[in-house]
């Protein structure tokens, strides 16, 4: 069916796709586009009537000084050596539409995305923690992300608000 | 202190609550499932995961690529070769470092060496979640030949660290040819063993026929790969959907069975190495002399820099398409490594696949798909 050229082509003649906000590329795919959040959903829907599962999400904070997440999905097929990644390029502080109504599998991979990044999605069923204890109050994956000293004593998980509120292991209890 | 009380979560009267795991045998590792059932019925299934997470993703950021070569064993512990070469691929690609013929096709000698023991030990594991105890004797006794093969070469029996950015970091050795076609041999004799004790089995064949089934909506759905996509009659199998390596060089067959139940992925599962024999057979007899590791020393280099760019790298597994996203920004470290582990996908899929069936066949619904935890946690 669709060849991934003519896939990402017709995605372009809908208007759901942007320029490249950046120039870094991408290999070990047969075409990547940059779509925009609001079209993400249809995209997805389009891809999934040609026949392309949902490969993997990662998020990449990457676009920090521009305050901004990056979002790579994968979607590859069964029957031919076809590989789409789509990037999203989104603002931190808005949610990205959900594609858990479209694929069962991106309600985890949003959920790890949520909990390791703090990305949010509207429209999830319910983002929940994932691979972190329920309650975490940090987001890991950050690149601003310091842990917080190793201590034996202290094993909550909460991130200690300023440097100065960090148990020290050689005087708590 | 005041007492609370808890408060009554809106849930019908006719279902309850229990809690499979995290320390349950059958689980495989930690996993929880939160099932609610109404009398003996699956009603809703609630996977729990991460007890075994470790950070693979966090740790790959702090380290140098080659200082992450041994944490890529650690994630499926069953398919260490496999992923180890997948880390070294995925940077070689981007890094554009040539590989030497001879380890090219090591690499493969190796990695199927590594799917047969996977697939062995979970055959005899599988079996012994449905009460058999007798296979895994047989089973992990090949096994056994197997690792000490792979022991003779890499110095592992588990978490394998061989690969190196060009190659491989030891040899095969004069001898390795044969010893291998000692213990293809002795894996050849087994097949009609396994066929009689398991397959002919009223028990197994009765609690594996029908259950757990698969619709190929919920394979795309949740992008189910590796066996359990195979039973499900889908032919995909990264080493020949997208050939990678040595892999195009060797002939072999895709095994796939249309019922997409629990007997199906087991079937698939021991065809599957037949074929792996098949496979390792033609690489010993083509595997060529040379050096194992590139000469260039780009590979060996402590600190080596990768381009800026964004690879993606996928392989097949002993359970499925494994794949790597590798973002360099031009520093001595990933920027950021994501890993696509095959399990994640078929755990996920349980929470559609199980409402419906049995308590009972619960076991074996989720023994049947080879589930590894320590690589959904990471």
């Amino acid at each position: 069916m669709a060849a991934p050229a003519e896939l990402v082509r017709l995605l372009d003649e809908r208007g759901w796709t942007a320029e490249p906000p950046t120039a870094h590329p991408m290999s070990g795919v047969s075409e990547s586009r940059w779509v925009l959040p609001e079209h993400l959903v249809a995209a997805a829907r389009a891809l999934k009537e040609a026949g392309y599962f949902y490969e993997s999400l990662t998020c990449v904070d990457r676009l920090d000084p521009q305050g901004a997440f990056e979002l790579v999905l994968t979607f590859a097929r069964w029957d031919a050596p076809a590989r789409i990644g789509v990037r999203v390029w989104t603002p931190k502080d808005t949610p990205v539409p959900s594609l858990a109504g479209v694929f069962g599998i991106a309600e985890w991979n949003e959920r790890e995305a949520w909990e390791l990044f703090g990305v949010e999605f509207s429209g999830h069923p319910k983002l929940r923690w994932l691979l972190l204890p329920d309650g975490t109050e940090f987001r890991p994956l950050l690149k601003s992300f310091t842990a917080p000293p190793p201590s034996i004593y202290d094993d909550s998980l909460t991130a200690p608000a300023s440097p100065d509120d960090r148990t020290d292991p050689d005087t708590h209890g | 202190m005041t007492a609370q009380t808890p408060t009554l979560t809106a849930e019908p009267l006719d279902t309850y609550t229990l809690n499979m795991g995290p320390q349950h045998p059958s689980t495989h590792g930690v996993l929880r499932l939160v099932l609610t059932l109404r009398g003996e019925k699956l009603v809703h299934v609630d996977p729990v995961i991460g007890y075994g997470h470790r950070g693979h993703e966090k740790m790959a950021e702090n380290r140098t690529y080659a200082q992450f070569l041994p944490n890529t064993s650690r994630q499926d512990y069953l398919s260490g070769v496999i992923y180890n070469n997948a880390w070294c691929e995925a940077v070689e690609k981007l890094a554009g470092i040539p590989v030497p013929e001879r380890a090219l096709v090591a690499r493969v000698i190796l990695a199927e060496f590594n799917r047969l023991a996977s697939h062995l030990m979970w055959i005899g594991a599988y079996l012994l979640d449905l009460g058999g105890w007798t296979p895994q004797l047989y089973t992990w006794d090949d096994r056994e030949a197997i690792l000490f093969l792979l022991e003779s070469v890499t110095g592992s029996r588990l978490t394998y660290c061989t690969g190196r950015f060009g190659g491989l970091s030891r040899d095969l050795d004069a001898d390795f040819p044969a010893r291998a076609r000692v213990v293809l041999k002795k894996l050849k004799d087994r097949w009609q063993e396994y066929e009689d004790l398991v397959e002919g089995n009223v028990i197994f064949v009765q609690r594996t026929r029908g259950v757990g089934i698969f619709t190929k909506e919920q394979c795309q759905s949740y992008g189910v790969t590796g066996s359990s996509l195979r039973a499900a009659g889908v032919a995909y199998d990264v080493r020949k959907v997208e050939p990678y390596g040595a892999y195009p060089r060797f002939q072999f067959d895709i095994p796939t069975r249309p019922e997409s139940d629990a007997f199906a992925r087991y079937w698939v599962r021991v065809q599957e190495m037949k074929q792996s024999v098949r496979i390792i057979e033609q690489a010993l007899e083509q595997l060529p002399d040379g050096p194992i590791l590139t000469e260039r020393g780009l590979g060996s280099k402590k600190r080596l820099k990768l381009p800026v760019g964004t690879q993606y790298y996928a392989v097949e597994a002993a359970r499925g398409a494994y794949g790597i996203l590798l973002v360099s920004e031009g520093g001595t470290e990933p920027y950021r490594a994501k890993f696509r582990v095959p399990s994640y996908a078929n755990l996920a899929v349980m929470q559609d696949v199980m409402p419906g069936y049995m308590v009972a066949d619960l076991v074996g619904i989720l023994g049947s798909i080879d589930v590894i935890i320590p690589e959904i946690d990471r």
